[in-house]
């Protein structure tokens, strides 16, 4: 199984730990990576805010260098995914719109690809009975919540096919590694998404709310699949208490770095050192990583 | 509010614009207000998606681009998923920011276009977006020096940001793409 791999920007910075622990968890997996030549940023919220062309074109410099390497494609960040999947669509099925774009960025662009979420990937191609069968250390009592937000559920041409307003691949992901999937409301609740900057204020009582719903429902920890949402999730932590005037203390982990701790694919290559609410205490208390070392 | 519901109003130049800009046709709205009971940042704004839509079929102008729900919109795309009639109405939002850019409308709209252009400008200039470059130049172009300042240590302590921005190899070829697009859409 081999796919053209888009990194996406946050994979420099903010959401590095989420790349990496994606990485080591496909390796493991036995999933081959093939990083698309020269990819550029799909210009997310401010290019389709802006520029209808613009917000084409960028993800279609992208597609048209994986068509190139004649691979599907494999995207972690629920943005890029979004973006990249719509544009895909559109040129496929508008030949005008093909032509002009291609010309626009001189290369010859089909839209004959998939575009795949790596939480596709991993549910249905790999599939859930080769995950367990990875797992090693299972993370019984481990009470999860999955968040996913709405750039993985909603969107009209973006949908991962799965149920919009109630989505389970995560759930089934977390449910194949031993842990335990909450059945909670907030699940694709937005948590200010691109607001970060412009309406902080915004942000911060959304994920609040998420916060709040979660630790209501009994989570140990907020399981995401999404850059944004774990920035404005863990980042905005210490105002969301505030603002309620209630304590969370919940970690914001990465779906595939709990995957990693099942698999047994050692703490320093999924980056939990990387979250802002640090996830080992709760980790250690359910005995899932070695407390003597962190408590 | 007077609503004007002459023949005129009901066509106007100004929702003929909208309609061009997002592709959506106005008059599947029936006002049903789904779009509005699911929108997370209804709380937070002056009109409903549901009213902004309304003010859009009845070419009220100067109220829906002076609003400030299409600043406080995510795009997070909840009444898209929930309109009965699949109309796209993010796209309609996109549409109305746009416009108001050219009719030099709305409160929210300089730290928005502050954002955006902030974003795009890296976006042009390394084909990558630095996380660190936007954070600072959307904070010297805003004037807001201070924007989520207090996150900087927790940042640099568990290293969340690319030292400097990573240049793809065909830059050249991405700023003829910007430059025939800005030809095209005639800025």
């Amino acid at each position: 199984m081999k796919y053209a791999y888009y990194p996406g920007c946050s994979s420099e910075g903010s959401g590095a730990e989420y790349a990496r622990a994606s990485e080591a968890v496909l390796e493991a997996l036995g999933v081959e990576l093939e990083e698309i030549d020269d990819w550029v940023c799909c210009g997310a919220t401010p290019a389709h805010a802006t520029s209808h062309l613009l917000s084409i074109a960028l993800p279609a410099i992208s597609c048209a260098a994986a068509e190139k390497q004649s691979l599907d494609i494999l995207t972690c960040c629920a943005c890029c995914h979004s973006r990249l999947k719509q544009v895909n669509q559109e040129v496929k099925d508008d030949p005008e719109l093909r032509a002009k774009i291609s010309g626009i960025i001189e290369e010859e662009v089909q839209g004959s690809l998939n575009v795949m979420h790596i939480t596709e990937v991993l549910a249905r191609e790999v599939g859930l009975e080769s995950i367990k069968a990875h797992v090693r250390k299972p993370l019984k009592g481990l009470k999860v919540a999955c968040y996913y937000g709405c750039l993985m559920s909603r969107m009209p041409e973006a949908l991962l096919s799965d149920k919009s307003e109630y989505p389970m691949l995560l759930d089934n992901l977390m449910d194949a590694i031993g842990a335990e999937p909450l059945d909670w409301p907030y699940k694709t609740e937005c948590c200010g998404a691109a607001l970060t900057l412009t309406q902080t204020k915004t942000v911060i009582r959304l994920s609040a709310d998420v916060l709040h719903m979660a630790k209501q429902n009994g989570a140990d920890v907020l399981c995401v699949a999404c850059p944004l949402c774990q920035a404005n999730l863990d980042m905005f932590q210490g105002e969301a208490e505030k603002l309620l005037g209630e304590r969370f203390s919940i970690p914001v982990i990465y779906f595939v770095q709990l995957m990693g701790l099942a698999m047994d694919l050692g703490t320093k290559r999924i980056c939990l050192d990387r979250l802002i609410v640090d996830p080992l205490p709760v980790l250690a208390q359910k005995g899932l990583i070695d407390g003597a070392v962190y408590l | 509010m007077k609503a004007d519901l002459t023949d005129k109003a009901l066509h106007s130049e100004f929702r003929r614009k909208v309609e061009a800009l997002s592709g959506q046709n106005l008059s599947n709205c029936y006002q049903c207000g789904k779009c509005s009971g699911g929108c997370p940042v209804e709380p937070d704004v002056d009109v409903s998606p549901t009213r902004l839509l309304r003010m859009v079929q009845l070419g009220l102008e100067a109220e829906a681009l002076s609003s400030d729900s299409i600043w406080h919109c995510a795009g997070c795309g909840t009444c898209n998923g929930r309109c009965p009639m699949g109309i796209d109405i993010v796209r309609i939002k996109d549409a109305l920011r746009k416009l108001t850019k050219e009719m030099h409308f709305g409160r929210g709209s300089l730290e928005a276009w502050t954002f955006y252009e902030s974003f795009l400008d890296c976006v042009r200039n390394f084909g990558r977006l630095s996380e660190i470059g936007l954070m600072g130049a959307y904070n010297i172009n805003s004037g807001k020096l201070l924007t989520n300042v207090k996150k900087a240590p927790w940042f640099l302590m568990r290293n969340k940001l690319g030292v400097s921005p990573h240049t793809i190899k065909r830059i050249d070829r991405l700023q003829r793409v910007f430059e025939r697009i800005e030809e095209i859409e005639g800025k």
